[in-house]
């Protein structure tokens, strides 16, 4: 029997694997090979025992393939310290490896297999009903329908509410803004949860940020202008194409049901892992990891939220690449997309993904805006760049050609030390999160194709 | 009304080009000219294993960190150098510890003193020699100063003669920090073919270079300062019997001064000038001095009772048994008081018996704890089995102390003996778990 083995991954993507950093501080104390007895790893399952205070020990296991985590533990935190700290001690080769896993492992992976195969059942389900509605002319179920059609009310009075607003604001002059602006933002973001607006109500809460800049009336401006872009553009919708309208509903702050998005055509690669990077607003998580079809060439953005404590998606590994059916939220520019369908375990890449050239940034990020004008971040993988310096700001410069190449880093990543530690002067492949202000780094990789967080 | 329905519809057209504006302006930006950062040279060190390197990142991480500096210098033994993408936490953790410069010098390789150039927080790296250029004169020329120091050391160390003289040629252009920490090489290879160049720093402009000199002078057999200092000392230290009278001298002269004694008292010490100037001169005199000038041999001398100045006259030796890298003397005066320092002097095989008997023979407090501190690992043999078994007799009743050592004899214990332990307590968890952390830090490395 050839037993297939899986690539062990490095402590980072372990580590970024962690809901926080104290978790991560958890698992480095639980990784030492005295902690763990009976560990294991057979057939893309890791498993062990870790000591913990009580008499009985807390069995972990990790399924690899997505991954999946479990522990006997009473942790809220997910994956736990002892998941995380299995899965260092394996990424030090720690973990023996076995014939086959034991039998509570063997137990928990069935579960997960009779689990997996109900879920797809019912998601087929929804979805073969989405399809019979949208045959029958579109009209569900009446108590539903009621409720919606009094949420299209309320947003299409929360947004006409903002378009007068924002015409007295600049009939006004917004030079006063720094002293009157943020008590009034508060009550408009107010006013627009209760219309059942959150998208645009979370930008006005966002807004006080413009006042960080010198120039913060041209970025008052600038949002001002967006947003009410945006309300127009929703009040307008019935002559929108189908795509833009999408945008417009999901910006505003309508969420599209997951089975609406799995409804859509997936698009089936090898998906690369090429960043993540997680935020902490208003104690609400949210995690983002971007990928990027080998294939296809395609971006997307696998979005997920948890309250501060709760678990954010941790099945995507940085630097991995699975070959995977994504689907893809309706919209015209399509970023964001949920994994529909895995069609093997997920394999470290040793190779930097193909990504474009320097130059090439400004077409594709107009093309982006042309068909999304309120984008305000989308991935980019630059090949053979090399860190570079304008009038003290940081760069990224195509290393080959040596006249106008140079895209500018986000101002406030600072000097970026790790990047320019890494490359030495030397062309490498970073992957960035595009911004208005500049491109911001998330990973590069360095001689040995190993993946490094930037 | 009309005036007002203008503002709105002016306000509304305001929106609406700041709309276009701004959109027009995220997708119209065009790549600009920069100045590229200029490549780094190649390395010259083969790449550390992939395995010790993810050590390392666990330790920069907070994972025992404190065994940080065993990891540098053993990577330096093995003349390996540290991935690239862990040089900026390195170079931040050798701004806040000095330690760790000298092995971050030829760790980091060059890449690391690239990178310094772009960080003005980590131009120390500068100072520290990159292990390179072995005999090459090019170094000494153009090279960094740390680069020039080793440089130097590698000549001394094949040629002690022509390190003088290349010193000699260019020693008053070199500036006063540089000229002391050169004058350091002479340690090595010292004899009295250096003594008319030491004589002459003697009257060096620069403090620090003459006390370096005095220091080297003291430590060459023969020295024409060794029997100045030996006249001062001859006639204020006389013995009647078992006892010994002590004089102090009345002044310091400039003679004194030119030979490394120093007039003011130092920044922290109490008491009067002339027992401070006694304890330098006593250690400044050669050691083989006195069991002529008493008659005695060097275990009966430092059993002498001395009813003044006793303190300072067995300070004053103590210094010159360190200064002086002698372990008879050492020896004896490590029987009145086990200082740490003069167990460095002896043989590795005595430090670990004496030490273990200390271990045995002494409660476990602050001070015993403080003078194991400055034994180098790996602590072995009799002072490894005096520890742990001393650690696990006073863990029950002096739970305190007894973690402390376990800490210690965690970091100084030779890793081979992780498996070797036995039962100990759970509170002293810390001596198993790192050392076979360091076990298998060790063997990466092999």
């Amino acid at each position: 029997m050839v037993r297939r083995v899986i690539e062990r991954w490095s402590r980072d993507q372990v580590l970024a694997l962690a809901p926080d950093a104290s978790s991560q501080k958890a698992a480095a104390g639980v990784s030492a090979p005295a902690k763990w007895s009976r560990a294991g790893v057979a057939r893309d399952a890791l498993w062990g025992e870790c000591k913990g205070s009580g008499a009985k020990p807390y069995r972990a296991c990790v399924d690899l393939r997505e991954p999946a985590y479990r522990c006997s533990c009473p942790s809220r935190k997910f994956p736990c310290k002892h998941a995380l700290g299995l899965l260092l001690l394996w990424s030090a080769d720690g973990v023996p490896a076995a014939e086959e896993p034991v039998d509570w492992v063997e137990e928990w992976l069935d579960q997960r297999r009779e689990r997996a195969a109900k879920q797809t059942a019912k998601v087929a389900e929804k979805i073969a009903a989405i399809a019979a509605d949208e045959a029958a002319g579109g009209s569900g179920g009446s108590g539903d329908d009621r409720r919606a059609r009094q949420r299209e009310e309320r947003v299409d009075a929360g947004l006409a509410d903002l378009e007068r607003w924002l015409g007295d604001q600049i009939a006004h002059g917004i030079a006063g803004a720094r002293q009157t602006a943020p008590t009034d933002w508060a009550d408009l973001s107010k006013r627009l949860v209760d219309a059942q607006v959150p998208g645009v109500a979370s930008v006005m809460t966002e807004l006080s940020r413009v006042f960080r800049h010198e120039d913060w009336p041209a970025r008052l401006l600038s949002e001002y202008a967006l947003v009410h872009l945006l309300a127009v553009a929703h009040r307008r919708s019935p002559e929108l194409p189908r795509d833009l309208r999408e945008t417009v509903r999901s910006r505003v702050g309508f969420t599209t049901p997951k089975e609406n998005v799995l409804a859509q055509p997936p698009v089936r690669d090898h998906w690369q892992v090429i960043g993540s990077r997680d935020e902490d607003r208003d104690r609400l998580l949210s995690r983002r990891v971007w990928l990027l079809g080998r294939a296809t060439g395609r971006a997307a953005l696998v979005l997920s939220f948890a309250p501060v404590g709760q678990p954010l998606d941790s099945s995507l590994v940085l630097g991995t690449t699975i070959d995977a059916s994504l689907c893809f939220y309706p919209g015209s520019a399509p970023l964001r997309a949920l994994v529909a369908e895995r069609h093997s375990a997920a394999a470290s890449s040793a190779t930097p993904p193909h990504g474009v050239r320097a130059g090439k940034v400004p077409q594709l990020i107009a093309d982006v805006l042309s068909r999304d004008p309120w984008t305000e971040s989308w991935p980019i993988v630059l090949n053979d760049v090399v860190p570079a310096q304008a009038d003290s700001a940081w760069h990224l410069a195509d290393h080959d050609q040596k006249e106008e190449n140079a895209v500018p880093l986000l101002p406030s990543t600072g000097t970026p030390w790790q990047l320019a530690a890494v490359s030495g002067g030397h062309p490498v492949t970073v992957a960035t999160e595009w911004t208005p202000d500049g491109l911001r780094p998330l990973t590069t990789w360095d001689e040995q194709g190993r993946v490094v967080i930037l | 009304m009309g005036s007002d329905r203008g503002a709105g519809a002016t306000a509304v057209s305001v929106l609406e080009q700041a709309a276009v504006e701004v959109v027009a302006r995220r997708a119209g930006q065009t790549p600009v000219r920069a100045e590229q950062l200029a490549a780094a040279p190649v390395e010259s060190l083969p790449l550390v294993s992939s395995r010790a390197a993810d050590r390392l990142a666990r330790m920069l991480a907070g994972e025992h960190s404190r065994l940080i500096g065993e990891w540098l210098e053993l990577a330096v033994e093995h003349g390996v150098r540290v991935p690239a993408r862990l040089i900026p936490q390195l170079l931040d953790l050798g701004a806040r510890d000095r330690s760790v410069r000298a092995h971050l010098g030829v760790l980091t390789g060059a890449r690391g003193r690239w990178l310094a150039e772009l960080n003005p927080s980590w131009a120390y790296l500068h100072q520290e020699s990159s292990g390179e250029g072995l005999l090459d004169h090019g170094v000494w020329e153009f090279g960094s100063s740390g680069d020039r120091r080793a440089f130097l050391q590698r000549l001394r160390a094949a040629s002690p003669g022509d390190a003088r003289e290349l010193l000699a040629v260019g020693w008053d252009k070199e500036s006063p920090a540089e000229r002391a920490v050169f004058l350091g090489t002479f340690a090595d290879g010292l004899s009295l073919d250096d003594e008319p160049f030491l004589e002459a720093a003697l009257d060096d402009r620069r403090r620090e270079v003459r006390r370096a000199a005095a220091d080297l002078l003291t430590r060459l057999p023969g020295s024409r300062l060794g029997r100045r200092m030996a006249e001062r000392a001859a006639g204020l230290l006389v013995r009647a019997g078992n006892t010994l009278t002590v004089e102090l001298p009345e002044r310091c002269d400039s003679a004194m001064e030119r030979d490394g004694i120093r007039s003011e008292l130092p920044a922290g010490r109490s008491g009067g000038r002339k027992s401070w100037w006694l304890q330098q001169l006593i250690a400044h005199t050669p050691l083989d001095f006195w069991p002529g000038h008493f008659g005695l041999s060097v275990g009966e001398i430092t059993r002498l009772t001395i009813p003044d100045w006793g303190r300072e006259v067995v300070m004053g030796w103590t210094r010159a048994a360190i200064l002086q890298h002698d372990p008879g003397w050492a020896r004896a005066l490590f029987d009145l008081e086990p200082l740490t320092d003069l167990l460095a002097v002896l043989p590795p095989a005595e430090q670990s018996h004496r030490a273990a008997e200390l271990v045995r023979a002494k409660s476990v407090n602050g001070q015993l704890i403080m003078m194991l501190g400055g034994i180098a690992r790996p602590w072995s043999g009799p002072l490894a089995a005096a520890v742990l078994e001393r650690v696990v007799e006073v863990a029950a009743s002096q739970p305190w102390n007894a973690g402390e050592l376990a800490k210690l004899a965690a970091e100084r214990l030779n890793p081979a003996l992780h498996d070797q332990l036995g039962h100990l307590p759970d509170d002293l968890h810390v001596l198993p778990t790192t050392l076979r952390f360091r076990f298998d830090l060790t063997k990466e490395f092999s």
